[in-house]
């Protein structure tokens, strides 16, 4: 009996590990490229993970469901696989059926102002549609659509047996929150022991976060390089690699030690050469939002040949990387409370006060010398939507010109390509940018 | 549908309604009184009332565009908060002397940081509001509650004492006892009164001082006992939703025959169905433990569907209610999953549900009663 007449609900799953083996292989046709090689280990790192759930699945062995901010080396300690529940939308928005998907959610009776990152993986667990954990860690935080959509898992008929654990978030980054925030986290690391019978042993989780301190800091470094004129990268490689890297498939791994080594290396190489994404750099954009990865290529490419805008930096590319302290358990718990929630993209923004809107523009635009900031306005993103006269406050005090554009992430039929590029188009030739 | 209330307490709870400073309010303020208004039903307004000043409640009533809180909000956001902020920028918030935010939800919570930057204020102050409602977020919020009991103690100059607050708390139950009484009186066959008049009722209640309020809500009380409404009307309905602060919308639904007996929202039963425990150690976690756990919850808290759905049929059937309309503000999240949710409940439940989606100010009438009226029909009444 094939896999997925047991388990109906791994069908996108399959056909999204198909999905990226296809992309594999394209990729592996231009491996003369340095990037390229990245690439390729990337979809290796991603497939790997893919197989991991299925094989668990198959074999009748634990996995989790859980989330790059949630701690996810303590899963590689563990030695359990685990998977987003949003991964869909977050890693793998590329999918051709992405956009049947999200007319089937609005079908199912989400309407169409709810995330769609929500709307989709509330479909898909509604649907049947998402591998069933042996157990699920639920997010609560950024956005109120978060624990929306696992109010949803919690009531599902096929997860509502399924033992749950969820990490409740302070609002502020105080000590205070800080020590509340890493005993919710040692609860959470407990609850998994209970529910897949795996071990957490401290050394190894220690080993782990050494690895991922490592991989922090050579991020860190790689930073520091697309601070030069020209960057040495756009958006074709960075920060959504890096984080599926360092937050997903390779949390605390030698291989993504040695992924981020070999990232530095090529960056490096093309400072030295003055080489960047595009012949010529002419604006150095700060794009304060994930890609629109449902989309990617029918518009990035664009800002790149039409205007020599380079995508510099992004909401994933850059925050805090502050290494976690192994000395004892106490820092370890308190270091990863505050990696996850004080310091996580996206999280440090959208959890808290506005402060960080402000304060990442501040430090961005200074430190990368960032010509235009865009505030995409993707339409989940509430409370940025909430933010603008905060963020345009920003610009105006550092001088740099903000647009804010209204799309969704992850929908080209909310603002399509067109009407973005005419935007963009407009606003540069508003500000005598390009 | 109207009762024909023409008592002088009716009146005034009706005018306070439809402003933000009624004459009551404006006459505590007169006499010196201050007013801290608040965001969200999680914020225990006996602490206000313990430092001797009055509780405010946060609506944008009169509120005409959002042409100056369009700078700081985008077309995506609630419209409850871009009004409510537009109100803050033009001034009508002046005769508040503090505010207390908390983090309800995305659009909310960033009026607290709009406000603090854009428009100076002596007092205003976030509280952190737990997602969960276990006892380790009790005692957060514990501590979320004293803290916030020492910040007015201090900036207002007054010492808040455990007597003080107990007091509050006596005079807040009491508060909840008098409108879970006008609630009881709508279970009658022919209420005395709407569900748009009585949200006025309730509206009123957190607009002005508790003592001068529970006063006017005894007299009311008086004079519906032993009374009936006309009946005559189609069905009976419960609402369901966040902030519904304006009667002239359950009275187009109620114009089409739809009498509103009950409900569970913000301005509503959720407010005080349930009591604070007046036997509890000391008054802090008493209040803890009722704001986050006890008193019926909204979406915004995480793991109480099931208890939410459940309270929204049992009232159903305490109300004896034909239907269930779910309200919500474009662009809500919360309420637009619980109400996803809610409907699968409730069909199940055989109750038939009808989910419009508003904006705060009420308009888009015409559309408004079809909606009503095609429900009401496939209901059969
Ligand atoms: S993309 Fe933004 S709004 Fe959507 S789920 Fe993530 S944080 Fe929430
Ligand atoms: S209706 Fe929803 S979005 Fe609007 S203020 Fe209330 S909770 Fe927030």
């Amino acid at each position: 009996m094939a896999l997925i007449d047991k388990h109906p609900e791994l069908a996108r799953y399959i056909t999204e590990q198909g999905w990226f083996e296809f992309l594999r292989e394209q990729t592996l046709a231009m491996i003369e490229i340095p990037e390229m090689q990245l690439q390729v280990k990337t979809l290796d790192s991603l497939l790997k993970m893919y197989g991991r759930i299925l094989d668990a699945v198959e074999n009748d062995k634990p996995f989790v469901s859980s989330y790059y901010c949630l701690a996810p080396e303590l899963y590689t300690a563990m030695d359990l696989p685990y998977y987003m529940v949003m991964q869909t939308p977050f890693l793998a928005s590329s999918v051709p059926y992405l956009l049947t998907d999200i007319d089937a959610a609005e079908e199912m009776g989400l309407g169409n102002d709810l995330c769609t990152a929500i709307r989709l993986s509330i479909y898909y667990v509604e649907a049947n549609l998402s591998p069933l954990p042996t157990c699920a860690l639920n997010l609560l935080y950024p956005c109120d659509g978060a624990p929306l959509l696992h109010e949803v898992i919690k009531r599902n008929e096929r997860w509502r047996n399924i033992p749950m654990f969820a990490c409740d978030p302070p609002y502020y980054s105080d000590e205070r929150s800080l020590d509340y925030f890493a005993d919710e986290m040692r609860k959470m690391a407990k609850f998994v022991e209970t529910n897949t019978g795996a071990k957490l042993d401290m050394d190894k989780l220690k080993e782990t976060l050494e690895y991922s301190n490592q991989m922090f800091q050579l991020w860190d470094e790689y930073n520091q390089l697309r601070r030069n004129v020209p960057s040495p990268h756009g958006w074709g490689i960075g920060a959504p690699q890096c984080f599926s890297q360092a937050w997903v498939y390779e949390a605390g791994t030698p291989q993504g030690v040695e992924w981020f080594k070999k990232l530095v290396e090529i960056a490096e190489l093309n400072v030295k050469n003055g080489v960047g994404p595009v012949p010529e750099e002419k604006i150095r954009l700060f794009w304060f939002d994930l890609l629109p990865f449902g989309w990617v290529f029918e518009f990035l490419p664009w800002l790149e040949e039409e205007w020599g805008a380079v995508m510099v930096m992004d909401m994933f590319g850059n925050f805090p990387y502050t290494m976690i302290d192994t000395s004892s358990e106490e820092e370890i718990w308190r270091g990863l409370a505050k990696r996850n929630l004080f310091d996580a993209p996206m999280v440090r923004q959208a959890r808290g006060v506005a402060d960080n809107f402000a304060n990442d523009i501040a430090r961005i635009v200074k430190d990368f010398k960032i010509d235009a900031v865009v505030w995409p306005g993707h339409m989940g993103h509430k409370d940025g939507a909430a933010t603008v006269g905060i963020m345009r406050e920003t610009c105006r005090d550092l001088s740099v010109p903000f647009v804010h554009l209204g799309l969704d992430l992850f929908d080209k039929r909310y603002s399509t390509p067109d009407q973005i590029k005419d935007k963009m188009s407009q606003f540069f030739r508003a500000m005598g940018l390009g | 549908m109207e009762t024909n209330l023409k008592s002088k307490a009716f009146q005034e709870f009706s005018n306070a309604a439809e402003t933000l400073v009624n004459p009551v309010l404006q006459r505590w303020k007169d006499q010196g009184g201050k007013v801290v208004g608040y965001f969200c039903s999680t914020v225990p307004e006996e602490i206000i009332t313990a430092a001797g000043l009055t509780p405010f409640r946060m609506r944008a009533t009169g509120s005409t565009g959002t042409e100056e809180s369009d700078a700081f909000y985008s077309s995506i956001n609630c419209s409850f908060p871009r009004h409510c902020f537009n109100q803050v920028l033009t001034g009508d918030f002046k005769f508040l002397d503090g505010i207390v935010c908390v983090n309800s939800c995305d659009h909310v919570r960033r009026i607290y940081d709009n406000w603090k930057r854009f428009v100076p204020t002596d007092f205003i102050e976030m509280m952190s509001l737990p997602r969960k409602t276990g006892p380790d977020q009790v005692g957060w919020y514990t501590e979320e509650l004293a803290m916030l009991k020492d910040k007015v103690g201090k900036h207002f100059g007054v010492e808040i004492t455990d007597d003080r607050l107990w007091e509050a708390v006596k005079l807040h139950n009491e508060t909840r006892r008098l409108q879970k009484k006008l609630y009881e009186l709508r279970k009658q066959e022919k209420p005395p009164i709407t569900g748009a008049e009585t949200l006025a009722v309730m509206v009123a209640g957190t607009a002005m001082p508790k003592e001068q309020y529970n006063e006017k809500l005894r007299e009311l009380l008086d004079e519906l006992s032993g009374t009936e409404g006309p009946g005559g009307h189609r069905a009976r309905l419960l609402i369901v939703g966040g902030i519904l602060d304006d009667p002239a919308y359950i009275k187009v639904i109620e114009d089409q025959g739809g009498l509103v007996v009950t409900d569970s929202t913000c301005f509503g039963s959720r407010l005080m169905w349930v009591e604070v425990d007046e036997n509890a150690s000391d008054p802090i976690s008493a209040l803890a433990q009722y704001y986050l756990t006890d008193r019926p919850s909204c979406p915004r808290m995480y793991g109480e569907h099931d208890n939410r759905a459940q309270y929204v049929i049992d009232m159903c059937r305490e109300f004896n209610c034909d239907g269930v309309i779910g309200e919500r503000l474009i662009f809500c999240d919360s309420w637009l999953v619980e109400h996803y949710m809610l409907g699968q409940d409730l069909k199940a439940a055989g109750i038939p549900m009808l989910k419009l989606d508003r904006e705060y100010l009420t308009s888009g009438i015409g559309q408004l009663r079809t909606r009503v009226q095609a429900f009401l029909e496939t209901m059969g009444r």
